[in-house]
């Protein structure tokens, strides 16, 4: 059968799961796990079954202004989906992270009343982003993009009896949202380029030459506010303090927004369009520079974090900014996108591990704090094993599956294999070696903290402040844990390019990797002592929250005080003047009608009806 | 031809006679005898829309008035968004019926709005446009002023006044518009003025007729009207005002300049579209800091409708598209959030967002999810209604001149043929400038993400609080909200089904 139609049948599996799991909910609380689990099942092998169709595409009959086969004139939006082996591939490691995540929730929000409602915004989340990697439409992407914001919003703000994810998920759907303005002018401006919303026709112009624009500054433009956008989901610089705070969410949801979907969703919209952004130079350079300044800028501070959920946040950060860098700056389009999709691939395996890991294990310290989560996989080989196989492929160390996708990236920004580099591809490489470096750095004080133990105590005492972790998650976890190895073979069997092999940048990454794993090890903080004024300034984001209130909030809510004034006093003025000026006439009028004095009265009369006279002669 | 009839005439002739009986009628039988009235225009609506029935009767052939009554694409959602409305709010009384007259007079004028609101979605003559328009004010005006908020008397006579003069005002203006088009063509029918537009001063007539209009959009800046009614309305009131009244004004605007007089309309629709992004902003920024609930969404509804002025004012095809979803999906929407809030201000006495109350997600999760599905939508989240209108009216502005004219597709309906493309003429000067609104209007929509969390901030998430499930959705309630939220989800999956098809004439398939 066609791809595109099965994968239109997993999404359709997924979205109308979760309103059947609220349902559930409201009549068979215990049966709603596995419920949800069995629907994220189902769409997993729906996918399996697609990476063995007969890839082509499909128009959805859903989600379009016009009927589905009208011919349309002007403006087309054909709500297209279309696959491809790289599209199934990422589709795959989205419904596995999904999978896993939900399988994870049965255990751990087990207790929760409201598990029905988190599951099912798990689902419709889930069926968003592949609705996203699936698409060839523009129209449907900016969909998928817009409901996974509304998405993480519900699942940041799940435990909304408490203040900080109340604003927490606010501030995420704001900055996301601001972001997204851009992201939607460009994708109308997109159209309006080429008159379709079709991703092939859209992105094929710059090489047909097909595209009405005579100019270069309309797709710049484009470009650049898609740009915009994408930093904004991608968590980087200006717009990275959301995704910090959104560690408020439960564990389970934040694997799910960093490894496979929201934050990376950027990337792979910008593989789809990667034809159209090398076409743009501006874009690339806005993109180059941000994603450079973002990953050092996140890598160190993750080093300077006091919470492991927010070294693991920073992490993404950075990461992401790594999975975008190659389109930026690649001699051509094809290979900026497989390289960024590989990372992709990588970072969904390697980050929903970490994720979940740090999930089970504070479960049982009771917190996510460095301090408390000290030594707390010191006695288990497993906890060990599952969380330091997570740091190795993040800190991508060769042959691990973050390994194989960074290696690719150094080698494409660096040009290494593509002729002359400049100055966009200098800065880009120069940054990208330094994160490889702070994050062996993060990378090896994340391990320290859990499996190294500072405070010299016995064995742990620490009772789990939650049940055990069943068998399932256990085997979530070793799952993922060996896929960080075996995820290899896919670069290697499969359709994701593994790139080329450069000795001398391996072998630099490999000495820089040391060099970080060395940094790591003395200069790690001691986490039972106080933290330093720079990792509480780190902790806090050096501030950024507070730049967003001054610099947005605080103006717009002036602004809007100002308004509602200005519609209280002004606007409501020339309304009431004409009842005013009636009223006073009408009293006038009653003045001179109560008056009694007949002579006066006539002499009005008498000059009403010479001014008439006067009017009817003068006409 | 008997279908319309029934349709029309159910609602006006019960409603009528609920009036004059209402003082020997009681509660239940009004109610009954509302309800089964309803429902019976409902069917016959959806009978006569499906079927393409249509009434062309002369009346004054001298003067070129005729009982013409035919539905299309464009006023085929509206006749039964309207008709399906007035069976929700019907319903709403038996939960909660306001005090301030007897039943049947509550009832009576309930339909006769009905009877009004159908009659202008389905005519063809102006005059009787004009005249249909009319008929909903008065029954609305009484229902703000004797069945609205009882706690403050004098504001509620005040708002029933600024209503009732700000929109006769409006309507006066636009009877100018109308009668130039009529004393210059010789006939009210819209075909024959559709074949012989008038010549003369058509920037003129289309001035006075969006001014007019505008009125009841509301546009920015003659909406000031529409706050104080709002919220001042029983929830009936609110809901009618909404999801119906405010469409008459959209719909006018397509029907009437735009067809009607599209040399002057093109002439003066960067001027809505400025007016309309005008409003957006201006409608989210108060909303940001408004305090109370019910004043909160109708700001919002200015801001939303300011979306629909600017699709309007790109005069384009998409733009046309954009207008027409935007207007149903604000209707449905606005209809959801009035009825949730009318439901809270019953149950809490005010909807004070600075009162400190339970968290609705924790005391009352069905509420709270009616609550969410509304917000969600107002905000534009893609799946829902609201998501089409906006993007579409963003993705015209930003190209204005792309793909046909909306006349193209607006003549299209009136005369029953399909439409072709109209050479893209748009002139390249106003091209930025509706590139400048576009931006504006996608940072408005930033305002209404910012100001519909807020709301959830404030009255969804809050502290841990008892359950209580007796308080929460009863089951008019329950039938309420869950078929307003099915309407939202089916026009945002498949706004399509409500669009006018490019390929065929106007029948609803």
């Amino acid at each position: 059968m066609n791809a595109p139609v099965i994968t239109a049948l997993a999404i359709g599996v997924l979205a109308l799961g979760a309103p059947v799991i609220l349902a559930a909910g409201l009549v068979a609380r215990r049966a709603v796990s596995v419920l949800a689990q069995l629907l994220a099942l189902a769409a997993t092998g729906l996918l399996v079954a697609a990476a063995t169709g007969n890839h082509g595409s499909y128009d959805l009959p859903v989600l379009r202004t016009t009927r589905p086969g009208d011919h349309v004139f002007g403006v087309d939006l054909p709500a297209r989906l279309a696959t491809t082996p790289t599209g199934i591939t990422i589709a795959l490691s989205v419904a596995a992270v999904v999978l896993a995540v939900q399988v994870y929730a049965g255990w751990y929000l087990h207790d929760d009343d409201r598990q029905p409602a988190f599951m099912a915004t798990v689902s419709l989340f889930a069926a968003a982003m592949l609705l996203l990697v699936a698409a060839r439409d523009l129209v449907l992407i900016l969909i998928g993009w817009e409901v996974m914001g509304w998405c993480s919003y519900l699942l940041i703000g799940h435990w909304s009896q408490r203040a900080a994810p109340r604003r927490a998920a606010y501030k995420a759907f704001l900055v996301t949202r601001l972001a997204d303005a851009a992201f939607v002018i460009g994708i109308v401006a997109l159209i309006a380029i080429t008159g379709t919303s079709d991703i092939p026709s859209a992105a094929g112009c710059p090489d047909t030459g097909a595209c009405a624009v005579p100019d270069q500054g309309a797709l710049a433009l484009a470009m650049t506010a898609l740009v915009i956008g994408i930093l904004g989901k991608s968590a980087q610089i200006p717009f990275q303090d959301w995704l910090v705070d959104a560690m408020e969410g439960p564990t389970p949801a934040s694997a799910l927004i960093h490894a496979a979907t929201m934050v990376a969703a950027g990337t792979w919209v910008l593989t789809l369009l990667a034809p159209l952004l090398h076409a743009a130079p501006a874009a690339q350079w806005l993109l180059a520079i941000a994603v450079a300044a973002t990953m050092v800028y996140a890598a160190v501070t993750a080093f300077l974090q006091v919470d492991v959920k927010r070294i693991l946040a920073w992490s993404t950060i950075s990461q992401v900014a790594v999975m975008l860098s190659p389109l930026a700056v690649a001699h051509s389009a094809g290979q900026g996108g497989d390289a960024a999709a590989g990372h992709l691939f990588s970072h969904a395996i390697f980050k929903a591990l970490l994720f979940l890991t740090v999930g089970w294990l504070a479960v049982l310290a009771g917190s996510t704090a460095a301090r408390d989560l000290d030594g707390i996989g010191a006695d288990s080989t497993f906890a060990k094993t599952v969380w330091g196989l997570g740091l190795i492929s993040l800190a991508g160390v060769p042959l691990s599956v973050g390994g194989i996708s960074k290696e690719h990236i150094i080698d494409i920004a660096s040009w290494a294999e593509g002729g002359g580099p400049g100055l966009r591809q200098g800065i880009v490489t120069v940054a990208l070696l330094l994160t490889v470096a702070a994050t062996a750095a993060y990378a090896t004080r994340a391990y320290e903290i859990v499996a190294g133990r500072r405070s010299g105590a016995g064995p742990d005492t620490r009772a789990p402040a939650h049940r055990p972790a069943g068998p399932l998650v256990k085997l979530v976890l070793s799952l993922l844990a060996a896929a960080t190895l075996a995820g290899g073979l896919v670069f290697l069997l499969g359709p994701l390019d593994p790139g080329h092999v450069n000795v001398a940048l391996l072998a630099l990454s490999v000495l820089l990797i040391g060099v970080g794993v060395l940094i790591g090890w003395y200069l790690r903080p001691d986490d039972t002592v106080p933290p330093s004024r720079a990792m509480r300034l780190a902790s806090r984001g050096f501030g950024a929250d507070t730049a967003y209130v001054r610099g947005v909030a605080v103006p717009v809510l002036a602004l809007a005080r100002l308004v509602a004034f200005l519609d209280r006093e002004v606007v409501e003025t020339y309304v009431s003047g004409p009842g005013w000026g009636a009223g006073i006439a009408g009293r006038l009028a009653t003045w001179g009608h109560t008056r009694e004095r007949v002579a006066t009265n006539l002499v009005w009369v008498l000059i009403g009806l010479l001014a008439i006279a006067g009017v009817a002669l003068w006409g | 031809m008997g279908l319309i009839l029934i349709a029309l005439l159910l609602p006006g002739l019960v409603g009528a006679t609920l009036i004059l009986l209402s003082h020997r009628v009681g509660s239940r039988t009004a109610v009954g005898v509302a309800l089964l009235a309803t429902l019976g225009a409902l069917t016959a609506t959806v009978a006569a829309v499906a079927t393409h029935a249509r009434i062309d009767r002369p009346w004054a052939g001298e003067i070129g008035l005729g009982w013409i009554f035919e539905s299309d694409m464009i006023s085929a959602p509206l006749l039964v968004l309207t008709a399906g409305i007035s069976v929700l709010v019907v319903l709403h009384g038996l939960r909660h019926a306001p005090t301030g007259g007897t039943p049947g007079l509550y009832y009576g004028l309930l339909l006769l709005i009905e009877f009004g609101a159908l009659s202008t979605f389905w005519t063809r003559d102006l005059i009787v446009f004009f005249i249909a328009f009319e008929i909903v004010l008065v029954p609305m005006w009484v229902l703000i002023h004797r069945f609205g908020d009882d706690h403050d008397p004098a504001a509620r006579r005040a708002a029933a006044l600024r209503f009732v003069l700000y929109t006769a005002l409006g309507s006066s203006i636009m009877l100018a518009g109308i009668l130039a088009i009529v004393t210059q063509v010789g006939s009210s029918d819209m075909r024959a003025i559709l074949a012989a537009p008038p010549q003369h001063s058509q920037m003129l007539i289309a001035t006075l007729l969006v001014l007019g209009l505008g009125v009841k959009v509301p546009l920015w800046p003659v909406h000031s009207w529409l706050p104080p009614a709002h919220t001042i309305a029983p929830t009936a009131g609110s809901v009618l005002l909404a999801a119906i009244l405010l469409k008459m004004g959209t719909y006018g605007l397509i029907r009437v300049p735009l067809t009607l007089t599209p040399d002057g309309f093109a002439r003066i629709a960067p001027l809505l579209a400025t007016l309309g992004v005008v409003g957006i902003i201006w409608g989210g920024l108060i909303c940001l800091v408004e305090r109370d609930l019910k004043r909160l969404i109708a700001y919002s509804s200015v801001a939303h409708m300011g979306f629909v002025a600017l699709a309007l004012g790109t005069n384009s095809e998409l733009g046309l598209r954009a207008a027409l979803i935007a207007n149903l999906a604000h209707g449905v929407i606005s209809a959801l959030l009035f009825f949730v809030v009318g439901s809270l201000k019953e149950r809490w006495g005010s909807v004070d967002l600075a009162v400190v109350r339970p968290a609705l997600r924790e005391t009352w999760p069905g509420l709270g999810f009616a609550v969410m599905v509304g917000l969600a939508a107002s905000l534009g989240l893609p799946g829902l209604a609201g998501f089409w209108g906006e993007f579409l009216a963003i993705a015209a502005a930003w190209n204005p001149a792309g793909g046909g004219t909306a006349l193209a597709v607006a003549q299209s309906q009136v005369s029953g043929g399909s439409w072709v493309v109209w050479a893209a003429e748009g002139a390249v000067s106003t091209e930025l400038a509706f590139r400048g609104l576009a931006i504006v209007a996608a940072l408005g929509a930033v305002l209404a993400a910012a100001y519909s969390l807020r709301v959830a901030k404030v009255i969804w998430m809050g502290d841990a609080a008892p359950r209580d499930r007796a308080g929460d959705l009863s089951w008019v309630e329950l039938v309420i909200v869950a078929a307003l939220i099915l309407a939202i989800l089916a026009l945002g999956l498949f706004p399509y089904a409500v669009l006018p098809s490019p390929s065929g004439p106007a029948v609803l398939s």
